[in-house]
């Protein structure tokens, strides 16, 4: 079994190399090149699918040894639930994704290195997840890092037509280069600071092994607990990573910038890999936080969860708001997972606040992360289809796109829907649990916000596919139809692919109760069985906190879709209730990111570049000229001629005195040498 | 061949200057072959001697009498030195490739129409002084007395004068000066720290060092020491020289003054940290703290830059204090690191002078804001650009990524164990890596990203180079992710005296 999970890490990082000297000999064989190793990666994970039908035989561990000095680092793999899940998440949808980029990706010329970055990216991911410790986990973080730049500054020329954050008129634009720029900084940030946690922990533990930190962690924890605020820098330096590369609060501003890249980037990035490290390495830690809470009897170690969960609200509810005034279609999406991401956050958070609820809170963040991944992949790649089709990105140069695109009005619909989460359709089992899991923890405050944002997302999601595929069409359609350029349906292997992202969908909401106990039933396993977690059983509740959950839930979306469906019908009614004066307020406040990435903007890139520019220009051109041209004029001319004023003037007699005055020195720090 | 290996590494290039300036009549400008051919063939010695000890070898040592048995010059080749002078080796026999076409582009530009005859005559006095750096390099690597690495650093001085002075850009011969008076002001202070050492111990092997342990001399002869370390690192407040050294230097070969600086971090742990180990620990914290304000200040000063060459040249002040900061963390895995470190930046930093060479070279522009777009047309270069820029800010598979790992856990060791300043100052030091990824890749996209500045779409002449001046790099980053994958080879070996250090 070890021999596939090796494969599926191995197998996409030698399909960078294929690809590029397959280009040399025909542009088939490099497209079968570019496909075959994902595909292959993803058949090795699905080879490894029993393991989760059978947890017993987990986990499974193969390593050797890189380094061995000035400590032992090793390279290894594990396979647990945790592992086994997202490894099969990423490399199926990342395959399908693959095979999508052959069409959307057709005669660009640079194909050859966005496969290339395609492959190497899925690799990075898979890495990162099957890693066994926290160092090779930290070399596939940094290189997903350096993939999502390279991939989301593609179009390095930054030409015109990819700049993103219009419309022109209403708000300033930005090029692709800057956005990979940014995405790399703003996680590189998180990454960095994550770097000093996992140090620190391994000063405490001796190791950096995933499984021998779960269990040592009942006897370093409380060493590291001695001092209470270690605890909490450990917590905040540790989730600093997975907030940035999550997207989450307060790092969650690179992410709506990076729709920049093609459209199978977004979903690379969104569905698939990137994003879904933070969540992973956030369910990676938790058991050692648990422990320090639940074992150790640390009370700062609850801050890890309480903070994940918070920033988890913070987030959906924040990123929720900005998508329902969005106007590009893939920012839309991308504040969307932002706010989806925030959901996953809410449920592990919640899940070590209490004994009886870690196992259902990893079950739920975990679930709503696979129907995740499965619908947004869905939406971006018929994002990208309809992007293609309409020749814009904003959704108020659509409109009626569905008689020109009926497969990828379909697709797209299951997936919106599934997005609001409507029953029976994967999200709504996940987002329920999720939400139910807070209300068996007595989290009322999470609760109240993780539910009006389920309205919110039912709000932007009707707002998006009303705007993109009904109404009547926009005045650019009609241009583009007068210039013979149609809109017409994605090639076949372009919709083939979102159509089959529709029918997991379809097939993992039928059988969702059935997944949710599979998943339940790992995690149990794996936290009380392998790592021997202390959990408790929640107690009975006098209330169905399902049936209440259910009902909550579907009536929020009621609460988001009809209002949505009313006013975004007609585009003209939506414009007038924006120009109301209230609306508009609240929609220039939402439609400026809440002003912070314009606050960002002005302390962090200006305020930096201020500075270097006074380090620069006033503190080292200033050191320069003392150092470089007055202190040259003062020993070269200023001082011999004062010497030769006070040799003139006093006739030697200062000369003398400094000589004696010098010998003495000298002859009293001899005397006193030992 | 392999008697004498130490010896030989730093005489052949010394033999090698005045053999192709003899060479010159008869073969012309391929006489400069004699150096690089000199070069490899130190370069094999070394692999030979490292490959040694590796597996398992005793440390190399010789003693050579000089007029009589009086003078001697004694060589130790170790863990510590043989990676080290490996890796420099390396990097020189990879410039002395590269700058061919480059020093004969600088000629033209300098001396304008010249005859044949002169114009071979500038180059090959350019080789004969470029191989002083490698004699040097050498020297002072393997030197186990003092006055052996006060002369060898002495060496240094001599083509980074002369160099600037006849290839250097603007105001070159003004910058010479100011290399020099710094080199002597250095120097200085090293020959005063060294003289203490023989008045107190009655010799200047580096061995006798450790018996001044515990005396008040031990504490002034580190400062002496440390004065020189830290100009030559151009630690602040000492950094004002390496900005215009750095930027006005044939930037072909600049990368070996990130060496010349760099190397200092050798000496200290050499002539300092090991025989005086108790009594540094009270430099620790001030040193750590002055790394950590050259950090911020060397990545403001780079970011507020617009020139290639000064960009380049301000980051290496950042960069050296990273070194700076793990040896001085007083832990094996931070000196381990630190060095390490120290290997990883000059690779990258001599790739990225070398590609800003070839801009350069191939332009005829230093401001970045004029560039833009050179993606579209130099991918190689792009390519190499982004490797060097890895390498600096510590990404995956480049060496410096083990490097900043190891280094850093030394750090927080230091942290945890020490005072609560030194964890400030581990959390800030991570934190302020942050700047190397914005200065680094920042540049990639004002100089290779963007639209093509207008005057170059039309311009055949911009393109990548040949592979005269892009496969010597290609080596360098080769071998950068070589190290990158299995730093085991350099670490081992640093480890077996870094692990002898008391702590």
């Amino acid at each position: 079994m070890h021999l596939y999970a090796w494969l599926a890490i191995i197998l996409p990082f030698i399909g960078v190399p294929a690809i590029y000297v397959a280009s040399f000999v025909n542009g088939r064989l490099r497209n079968l090149a570019a496909i075959a190793f994902p595909i292959m990666a993803a058949l090795c994970c699905l080879r490894l699918l029993p393991l989760l039908l059978h947890p017993g035989q987990l986990p499974l561990q193969s390593s050797w040894v890189w380094v061995t000095h000035p400590f032992i680092l090793e390279i290894g793999i594990l396979l647990d639930p945790l592992s086994l899940i997202l490894i099969l998440v990423v490399s199926v949808i990342s395959a399908i994704i693959a095979i999508y980029c052959l069409g959307y990706m057709e005669g660009d010329p640079g194909i050859n290195r966005f496969l290339m970055l395609v492959n190497l990216f899925i690799g990075s991911m898979l890495l990162l997840v099957l890693a066994n410790n926290l160092l090779l986990l930290f070399v596939g973080w940094k290189l997903v890092g350096l993939c999502s730049y390279a991939l989301i500054g593609f179009y390095y020329k930054d030409e015109r037509k990819y700049w993103i954050g219009g419309p022109e008129a209403e708000a300033p634009l930005t090029t692709p280069s800057f956005c990979g720029l940014k995405a790399l900084v703003v996680t590189g940030v998180g990454d960095l600071i994550m770097l000093g946690g996992i140090l620190i922990i391994f000063f405490y533990a001796h190791t950096l092994n995933l499984m021998e930190l779960y269990k040592t962690a009942p006897v370093w924890f409380p060493e590291l607990a001695q001092n209470p605020n270690m605890v909490v820098l450990v917590t905040f330096m540790l989730l600093a990573g997975p907030i940035g590369k999550s997207a989450q609060f307060p790092l969650h501003e690179w992410l709506p910038e990076a729709m920049a890249g093609p459209g199978p980037v977004s979903a690379l990035i969104h569905a698939a890999t990137m994003v879904k490290s933070g969540v992973y390495l956030v369910a990676r830690l938790m058991p050692i936080f648990y422990i320090g809470r639940w074992v150790a009897d640390c009370h700062n170690a609850e801050l890890f969860f309480t903070i994940t969960a918070w920033v988890g609200a913070i987030t959906a509810f924040i990123a929720a708001t900005q998508g329902m005034v969005a106007k590009e279609l893939k920012k839309i999406l991308a504040f969307s997972t932002v706010s989806q991401i925030g959901y996953m956050w809410i449920g592990l958070g919640v899940a070590g606040l209490t004994q009886s609820t870690l196992v259902a809170g990893t079950t739920a963040g975990i679930f709503h992360l696979i129907s995740h991944a499965i619908f947004k992949a869905c939406l971006f790649l018929c994002a990208g289809s309809v992007i293609h089709a309409a020749h814009s990105i904003y959704i108020q140069d659509m409109g009626g796109m569905r008689r020109y695109m009926p497969y990828t009005w379909l697709f797209m619909m299951i997936a919106a829907i599934c997005l609001m989460g409507v029953p029976p359709l994967p999200a709504f089992w996940s987002k329920d649990a999720i939400l139910l899991v807070n209300l068996k923890a007595h989290n009322l405050p999470i609760f109240v916000i993780a539910m009006i944002t389920v309205a919110l997302t039912a709000f932007y999601t009707t707002r998006m596919m009303m705007m993109v595929f009904y109404g009547s069409e926009s005045s650019h359609l009609r241009h583009l139809k007068e210039e013979s350029q149609t809109p017409h349906e994605a090639l076949p292997i372009m919709w083939s692919t979102c159509g089959l992202l529709a029918l997991l969908l379809l097939a993992l909401g039928a059988g969702g109760p059935w997944v949710e106990h599979l998943l339940h039933h790992n995690f149990d396993l794996n936290l009380a069985g392998t790592l021997k977690l202390p959990l408790k059983e929640a107690g009975e509740h006098a209330v169905n906190y399902h049936l209440l959950v259910t009902c909550l839930s579907v009536g929020s979306i009621l609460a988001g879709t009809i209002p949505a469906g009313i006013i975004y019908r007609k585009h003209e009614r939506a414009i007038k209730l924006q120009s109301h004066s209230v609306f508009k307020e609240l929609h220039i406040f939402f439609w400026r990111r809440w002003f912070i990435d314009a606050f960002y903007n002005r302390v962090f890139i200006d305020g930096t570049l201020k500075l270097a520019d006074i380090v620069a220009f006033k503190i080292e051109n200033n050191f320069d000229l003392l150092i470089h041209r007055r202190l040259p004029v003062l020993v070269t001319e200023k001082l011999p001629r004062l010497f030769l004023r006070l040799k003139t003037e006093t006739d030697n007699f200062l000369y003398i005195g400094a000589y004696l005055m010098g010998i003495i020195l000298l002859t009293i720090g001899l005397a006193m040498w030992p | 061949m392999l008697e004498h290996i130490l010896l030989q590494t730093i005489i052949i290039p010394a033999i090698c200057a005045p053999a192709i300036i003899l060479g010159r009549r008869v073969f012309g400008k391929q006489s400069a072959w004699i150096a690089r051919l000199g070069l490899l063939y130190s370069t094999m010695l070394l692999i030979v001697a490292t490959f040694k000890l590796t597996l398992g070898g005793a440390p190399i040592v010789e003693q050579h009498h000089f007029a009589g048995p009086a003078i001697t010059l004694n060589l130790l080749g170790d863990g510590l030195s043989l990676p080290i002078a490996l890796i420099v080796n390396l990097l020189c026999s990879a410039l002395a490739f590269h700058s061919d076409r480059y020093i004969e582009h600088r000629i033209a530009a300098i001396y304008g129409e010249i005859d044949k005859k002169t114009a071979v005559n500038h180059y090959i006095r350019f080789y004969a002084l470029f191989l002083l750096f490698p004699t040097g390099f050498m020297g002072v690597c393997f030197a186990s007395n003092l006055i052996g690495i006060y002369f060898f650093l002495e060496i240094l001085p001599i083509p980074l004068f002369f160099i600037m002075a006849m290839f250097g850009y603007i105001d070159r011969v003004r910058v010479a000066m100011i290399s020099l008076m710094w080199a002597v002001f250095g120097a200085g202070f090293f020959l005063v720290g060294a003289i203490i050492v023989y008045y107190k111990t009655g010799s200047f092997a580096i061995a006798s060092i450790a018996q001044m342990a515990g005396t008040p001399a031990a504490f002034w002869t580190i400062v002496m020491f440390l004065v020189t370390i830290l100009a030559k690192m151009a630690v602040v407040p000492f950094q004002v020289w390496m900005p215009w050294v750095d930027a006005e230097y044939p930037t072909s070969i600049t990368g070996l003054l990130a060496v010349y600086a760099n190397i200092a971090v050798y000496i200290m742990l050499r002539v300092l940290i090991i025989p005086l180990t108790a009594d540094f620990q009270v430099f620790s914290l001030p040193l750590m703290i002055m790394a950590l304000i050259t950090m911020v200040y060397g990545a403001l000063l780079t970011l507020g830059q617009t020139d290639i060459k000064r960009f380049a040249a301000c980051s290496t002040i950042s960069q050296l204090a990273y070194s700076l900061l793990g040896v001085c963390s007083l832990t094996i895995a931070g000196i381990d690191g630190g060095l390490f470190f120290f290997l990883g930046h000059v690779m990258g930093k001599t790739i990225i002078f070398s590609s800003a060479a070839i801009i350069v070279y191939t332009t005829g522009i230093r401001d970045m804001r004029q560039l833009g777009g050179l993606a579209a047309k130099m991918p190689l270069t792009t390519a190499l650009w982004i490797i060097g820029a890895m390498g600096l800010a510590g990404f995956p598979p480049m060496n410096s990524f083990p490097a900043e790992w190891v280094m850093f856990t030394g750090i927080f060791k230091a942290g945890l164990m020490g005072s609560a300043a030194k964890l400030i100052i581990a959390v800030a030091g991570a934190a302020a890596i942050t700047f190397s990824v914005v200065y680094c890749f920042r540049s990639v996209k004002i100089i290779f990203f963007g639209p093509l500045n207008e005057q170059f779409a039309d311009n055949d002449q911009i393109k990548d180079p040949p592979l005269s001046m892009s496969l010597p790099l290609l080596a360098i980053a080769a071998t950068a992710i070589a190290l990158g994958l299995y730093p085991g080879i350099v670490l081992d070996l640093f480890h077996k005296v870094v692990s002898t250090i008391p702590f």
